[in-house]
């Protein structure tokens, strides 16, 4: 080999040789080489192998056979019927009582557990409702129902509120929880700035009186104080205990946090201790945390989940056809947002935005992505207050979207070229359909898909852009509506004055009529299209009860939440 | 014949696919094939065959090149590691050696920062990785040729080292060339479908068959059907760009075609020209 490689004989004629000459010289790769070597290796290896196995089995010639069979028949026999005793027994008591664990399984994970210093949703998700609890929740209606204060009252000015705690609460180590906790636990918002502060803005004093009575004065009167409190504002925290809050969680909920694998799970187990009514039924509860959505479906199908939040609405079919799974969506606040910039040099013109929510078929839009979703012709959702169905304001017309181009001065020769950009976190399937859409009517839509860093920079900050897409999930954000510095570039007088009144008003009824003609106000001025409000889908093995469908990727109260087999 | 059909259905896409791109109807996705969608609809409710259609224009396009870049600037560097400035041509065998290590993943990650997703980086992170790769792997040839006696005659006769090089180290190496850039159009039709996927090759909106693969094989549990067209297709054309590879060689390198070497011995014998078995 070494000969004919260094004197590159061309001349020689044996194929073997050639071969040899072909390895080395033309492809001097080392793997070919380490491959022909190991080939050799393992050739003699398996040679001498087959030797000793050969002499083994002349070896064992020599034993009664029948004896071999005998014994073998009776270990098969054995395992079997062992398995088959074990199954029995195993099924017997499953089919009595509720499984004592349940996993879930979800998608957004928590960095770490500092709920009052880290932002995102998947903590609200997993810890507000289960660990820790507010002076007031909310139900899967997502309005305000008792929790920690089992009643308040608002006084006529609507500037004072009184919070009745209920008799003997205590956090999870023992500690009492009493009005002083409460006071200190909002207080230490408002002081050190913690995640929601901004909304206790109009907090003017918090004070006990006695044990079991909270005093919260306003400055003015703020409609949505109560909601709020049902989110991280509201929230109780032991003034005694001294914990790492990132990786550990003591409250005073239903559950206990046992342990917490970032990105991988977060374990629950029941507060035996618990002060109120929802105790706990299922023992332990593990939320997985699946970002690959074909390995949570594979995770439900081998049970090691049994229950799948949210699930891709289209990859939920084959799940739905077993008999074994139940998939039902859910409401949720999730607003997908087509935002048309205010000031943009062309979608400025208030023709062109209406033409834009004439020319889009939101029903084609919801129909392609498995049929969930609802149809949403407002800023608000169905789960908000002020919601009114709007979606007949700008119906899918493509002869009206063309006649407004064409009054814009728009026209074949000279069509309108808009510039699209979103996140990629938002798939391409959206930029797509809408491109096509709007061609239908004539505009050209140049769609950027890009890192969520880069849409912050240009759309969120510097508001260059003409298109946008986000999904909006907060609920009660109406607020950015009235927000001209927001990057909608929205500035509308008389929306501002009617969401000012709103949220000044002194009872909900009041509150609710502001809110609704804001919202038909906005929506008739077209800053936006809302493409669908996304509903949420879950699946989940039969057997499993009492998790909740609606909201349940901000709010997720477990105590109810029981599986049997 | 796959790589004639790519070229032909490259060409036709140009002016017709059987439905618009920018048609969707979000009624009718994921549809079975049928007499009007021959191979079904995509998760928008698209031809997927037009998608394909189209989307063969973008794989040749990139296909080509790259070819051209691993070329080019595999050339370059052989050129470097050829050099007669021996430290020069050290250094340089050091830092290909070094820089090959790299995957071409890496490379496009690093380029898609600045430069957003398109079609350049592909090329350009391809080209750069597979004209090492070339580099490398014809320098041994290339070496043997330079220091061979014709080489030494032809500058002593005053020929310059350029002329050396495109005379008679590039006819030479020629063979090697095939074999590597058949294999670099294969090996980034692959590369364009996994660089797509991970959402740094070609950019939305951009027909390519990464880009229909990328869509459908979110649902390849629920619609397998559509992941097989796109599979399907880089499967064949990565097949047929090897196989012309092989074939290629055959017909070009004495050393493997005995029938070659029986004609190069005949030329040789009276013209003694290197160039007829280019």
């Amino acid at each position: 080999m070494a000969e004919n490689s260094n004197s590159g004989d061309a001349t020689s004629t044996t194929t073997e040789s050639t071969e040899q000459f072909k390895a080395q010289g033309i492809a001097p790769d080392s793997n070919d080489q380490a491959d022909l070597g190991s080939r050799n290796v393992s050739g003699d290896q398996s040679g001498s192998t087959d030797e000793s196995l050969n002499s083994y089995q002349r070896q064992r010639k020599g034993m009664p056979s029948w004896a071999w069979i005998i014994a073998a028949i009776a270990a098969v026999a054995i395992v079997v019927g062992g398995v088959f005793a074990y199954q029995r027994n195993n099924s017997g008591s499953d089919a009595a009582a509720a499984s004592d664990s349940i996993a879930i399984g979800l998608t957004l994970a928590p960095t770490n557990l500092d709920i009052r210093n880290e932002a995102g949703t998947a903590l609200d998700q997993a810890l507000i409702g289960n660990v820790y609890e507010g002076l007031v929740a909310r139900n899967s209606e997502n309005t305000v129902i008792p929790a920690l204060a089992k009643s308040w009252t608002v006084s006529s000015d609507a500037k004072t509120y009184t919070f009745e705690l209920n008799a003997d609460e205590h956090f999870s180590n023992g500690d009492a929880l009493d009005s002083k906790d409460v006071v200190w636990s909002l207080d230490s918002v408002i002081k050190n700035e913690y995640q929601d502060y901004q909304v206790l803005a109009n907090v003017d004093s918090i004070a006990a009186d006695g044990a079991n009575t909270v005093v919260l004065k306003l400055k003015k009167p703020d409609a949505t104080l109560l909601w709020n409190l049902t989110g991280r504002a509201g929230l109780v925290f032991d003034e005694d205990a001294s914990y790492d809050a990132k990786t550990q969680a003591i409250g005073s909920g239903p559950y206990l946090l046992k342990s917490f694998k970032q990105n991988e799970s977060l374990t629950l187990t029941a507060n035996t201790k618990y002060w109120g009514s929802h105790q706990a039924k299922t023992k332990t509860v593990v939320l997985r945390y699946i970002t690959d959505t074909n390995a949570a479906i594979n995770a439900l199908k081998g049970n090691s989940i049994q229950v799948l939040a949210p699930i891709t609405e289209n990859l939920s079919a084959s799940i739905a056809k077993d008999s074994n799974y139940v998939v039902k969506a859910g409401n949720d606040t999730d607003k997908f947002v087509l935002a048309f910039n205010g000031k943009g040099s062309k979608t400025s013109d208030k023709r062109v935005r209406e033409a834009i929510r004439y020319a889009i078929d939101n029903k084609a839009l919801i129909s392609s992505r498995g049929g969930a979703d609802a149809a949403l012709g407002g800023p608000i959702p169905s789960l908000d207050p002020g919601y009114e169905d709007l979606t007949n304001l700008y119906p899918y017309d493509q002869s009206k979207a063309k006649k407004l181009l064409a009054e814009a001065g728009y026209s074949t020769s000279n069509p309108l070229k808009l510039n699209f950009e979103y996140a990629n976190i938002y798939g391409t399937d959206l930029g797509n359909q809408l491109r096509s859409q709007l061609k239908a009517v004539g505009i050209d839509l140049n769609v950027k898909v890009v890192e969520f860093s880069a849409w912050l920079q240009d759309v969120y900050t510097n508001k260059n852009y003409d298109l946008s897409l986000v999904d909006h999930n907060e609920s009660h954000d109406f607020y950015n509506w009235a927000n001209p510095e927001y990057y909608f570039n929205y500035d509308n007088k008389q929306v501002q004055e009617l969401y000012a009144k709103a949220v000044a008003s002194t009872s909900d009824a009041e509150y609710e009529s502001y809110l609704k003609k804001a919202a038909r106000l906005v929506s008739e001025d077209a800053p936006a299209d809302w493409l669908f409000n996304y509903r949420v889908t879950t699946a989940y093995r039969k057997g499993v009860t009492g998790f909740p469908l609606n909201l349940n990727q901000s709010l997720l109260p477990l105590w109810n939440v029981q599986y049997k087999a | 014949m796959v790589l004639g059909l790519w070229l032909a259905v490259a060409a036709v896409s140009l002016f017709w696919t059987p439905w618009s791109l920018w048609w969707t109807d979000g009624y009718h996705v994921w549809q079975k094939p049928s007499p009007s969608h021959i191979l079904g609809t995509d998760g928008t409710g698209a031809d997927v065959l037009s998608w394909l259609m189209a989307g063969s224009r973008t794989n040749l396009l990139i296909c080509v090149l790259t070819v051209l870049v691993t070329a080019v600037f595999g050339l370059l560097l052989l050129a470097a590691m050829l050099a007669r400035t021996a430290l020069f041509a050290q250094a340089s065998v050091v830092v290909i050696d070094a820089l090959i290590s790299l995957p071409t993943v890496l490379i496009a990650l690093i380029l898609a920062v600045p430069f957003g997703p398109s079609v350049a980086v592909i090329v350009a992170a391809c080209g750069f990785g597979y004209g090492l790769n070339l580099a490398r792997i014809a320098r041994p040839q290339a070496m043997l040729v330079a220091r061979s006696g014709y080489v030494e005659s032809a500058l002593s006769n005053g020929a310059s080292a350029a002329s050396v090089f495109s005379r008679h180290v590039i006819p030479n190496i020629m063979p090697i060339m095939m074999v590597q850039l058949s294999i670099s159009a294969g090996t980034v039709v692959l590369a364009e479908s996994g660089l797509t996927y991970l959402g740094i090759g070609v950019q939305s909106g951009v027909p390519s068959w990464g880009h229909s693969l990328a869509t459908s094989v979110t649902f390849i549990n629920v619609y397998p059907i559509t992941v097989v067209w796109p599979g399907l297709i880089i499967t064949c054309v990565v097949l047929a760009l090897n196989v012309f590879g092989d074939a290629l060689r055959d017909c070009a390198d004495p050393l493997s075609n005995p029938e070659l070497r029986a004609v190069r011995g005949r030329v040789e014998a009276s013209k003694g020209s290197e160039a007829e078995y280019v």
